[in-house]
C-alpha cells in the first residue's frame, strides 16, 4: 500500500467522520494560499491551512462556539504538534440547519432562466 | 562603582562593534523590542534594573544590548525574531537561550545562570529571586492553592497589577483576562491591529465589524505572549481571532460571518449610526 500525500486531511477525515456520524463532511486545503505568510517561513508541511465544513445531527442544541470546541479538541493532537494544522475555518451546521439555509440560499437566487424558458 | 547599562543599538556597525569588544566567554543578553508593543517597556525597565546589579568589569563579563526589530530587520530576521519583546543569550557566537514574550523572571533566571547574580541590589532594589514552586501533580491539597510565596514584600517595586511581569500565577493571569474580555462590550482579540492586520482572518473580522459600524475594543496578541497563550486556555479555544460580546466568547471569524449572515440583529445593539464624521467608531481600548 503507498503512503498517503495527505495524512493530516485523511486523519482529520477518520476522526470527524468517527465522532460525529456527518451527514455531509467536506474538507479543503487552502494550505498554498497562505504559504507566503511570513508565520509560514521554514515551514514545509502542505497541510497547514483547513476549511472544513460539517452537517451532522450531533451538532443540535449546541451553540456555534460549542460546536467548534467538539471539533477542536477531536484535532488537539494535530494543531498542537509543530507543522501541523495552523488554522482550521469550521463550518458547523445541523442537518436542519443546512436544509434550511440551502432553501434560503435557493429562494435568494430566483429561478433560474432556462426552466422560465421549457415552460 | 560603574555598574553595567542597557546598551541601546542603533546601526550594525554598532552590534558588530559591541560585540568584538566582549571576550566569548561574557554573556551577551540582545533584547529586540519595538516603540508600538506596550509589554516592551516593562521589559526595557527590567533590562536596565537587571543590568545596574551587575559591576561593569575590565574585561565585560556580561552586556546588555538592546535594539529595535524593526528599525534593524537584517539582525532581526538573522535571530529570527518572530514578537517582541525578544531576548537571547549568547556567549561567542553561540547562542544559548532564546526567551520571547514577556516573561521576565525566566529571563532573570537564565541570565543569573550564565553569568552568575549580580552584586548589588540595582538601581531600582529588585526583589530577591523568589523560589519556583513546582505544582503538585498529586490532588491539591484542601482544593486550596497556597498563594503565600507570591505575596509582596517591601522590597517590591510597586506597579498596577496589568503591569507586573514578573512571576505571574495562572490564577493572576486568568483574573487579567477576565478584565481584559470585559474591556469593551465588545472586545476583539486579534493578530495586530485594525489599521494595520498581521493576518488575513483578523482583517476579514476586523471588516465585517467595519462595515456595520460595530463599535469594539481591541487587543493585539502578538504584543502580549501572556495573553495570547493563556486566552487559549482561559476560552478554551486555540485560534485567534477571537470575538467576545459581554465578556462571554462569540467565536472566531467563521462564527462572526456566519452569524451576521443569518442573525439580522446580531451586535447591532453595538453598532453606532454612521454619521459623516465618524465613519469608524472603533475605540482603540489597547490594554496597557
Amino acid at each position: 500500500m503507498s503512503l498517503s500525500m495527505t495524512p493530516m486531511q485523511d486523519a482529520m477525515t477518520v476522526k470527524i467522520s468517527e465522532a460525529l456520524r456527518p451527514t455531509a463532511l467536506e474538507i479543503f486545503n487552502d494550505s498554498h494560499l497562505h504559504s507566503h505568510h511570513k508565520a509560514m517561513q521554514g515551514s514545509t508541511s502542505k497541510e497547514t491551512h483547513f476549511r472544513v465544513s460539517i452537517v451532522s445531527p450531533a451538532f443540535q442544541s449546541k451553540m456555534q462556539p460549542a460546536r467548534h470546541r467538539m471539533v477542536y479538541s477531536l484535532l488537539k493532537e494535530e494543531m498542537a504538534q509543530d507543522g501541523g494544522i495552523h488554522a482550521l475555518q469550521l463550518r458547523t451546521r445541523t442537518p436542519e440547519e443546512e436544509d434550511r439555509i440551502k432553501a434560503q440560499e435557493e429562494a435568494d437566487r430566483g429561478t433560474p432562466v432556462q426552466d422560465l424558458a421549457a415552460k | 562603582m560603574a555598574t553595567v547599562k542597557l546598551t541601546e543599538i542603533t546601526t550594525e556597525a554598532d552590534f558588530a562593534h559591541l560585540k568584538s569588544t566582549i571576550p566569548s566567554s561574557a554573556l551577551l543578553v540582545v533584547y529586540f523590542h519595538a516603540p508600538w508593543a506596550e509589554p516592551c517597556k516593562q521589559m526595557s525597565t527590567f533590562l536596565e534594573t537587571l543590568a545596574s546589579t551587575y559591576p561593569s568589569d575590565r574585561p565585560p563579563k556580561i552586556a546588555f544590548a538592546s535594539l529595535d526589530a524593526e528599525e534593524l530587520p537584517e539582525i532581526s530576521e538573522d535571530y529570527d525574531v518572530t514578537a517582541v519583546p525578544f531576548i537571547v543569550l549568547q556567549k561567542g557566537a553561540e547562542r544559548l537561550e532564546t526567551i520571547s514574550g514577556s516573561d521576565s523572571a525566566k529571563v532573570r533566571t537564565l541570565v543569573e545562570k550564565h553569568a552568575g547574580k549580580g552584586g548589588s541590589s540595582g538601581q531600582a532594589g529588585l526583589p530577591p529571586a523568589q523560589q519556583v514552586i513546582k505544582p503538585v501533580n498529586g490532588p491539591a491539597q484542601d482544593g486550596v492553592k497556597d498563594l503565600s510565596a507570591h505575596k509582596t514584600g517591601p522590597a517590591d517595586p510597586s506597579t498596577a497589577p496589568e503591569f507586573s511581569s514578573g512571576e505571574k500565577s495562572k490564577e493572576e493571569t486568568f483574573k487579567r483576562l477576565e478584565g481584559l474580555v470585559k474591556a469593551a462590550p465588545v472586545m476583539l482579540f486579534m493578530k495586530g491591529t485594525p489599521s494595520s492586520p498581521q493576518c488575513g482572518f483578523s482583517r476579514q473580522t476586523v471588516a465585517l465589524l467595519r462595515e456595520r459600524s460595530i463599535r469594539y475594543g481591541f487587543f493585539n496578541i502578538l504584543a502580549d505572549d501572556e495573553v495570547r497563550q493563556g486566552l487559549k486556555e482561559y476560552s478554551d479555544w486555540p485560534t485567534f481571532p477571537q470575538l467576545y460580546a459581554d465578556g462571554d466568547l462569540v467565536g472566531g471569524l467563521d462564527i462572526v460571518r456566519e452569524e451576521f449572515q443569518n442573525n439580522p440583529e446580531f451586535l447591532m445593539e453595538y453598532s453606532v449610526k454612521p454619521a459623516a464624521s465618524s465613519p469608524n467608531g472603533q475605540t482603540a481600548a489597547q490594554t496597557v
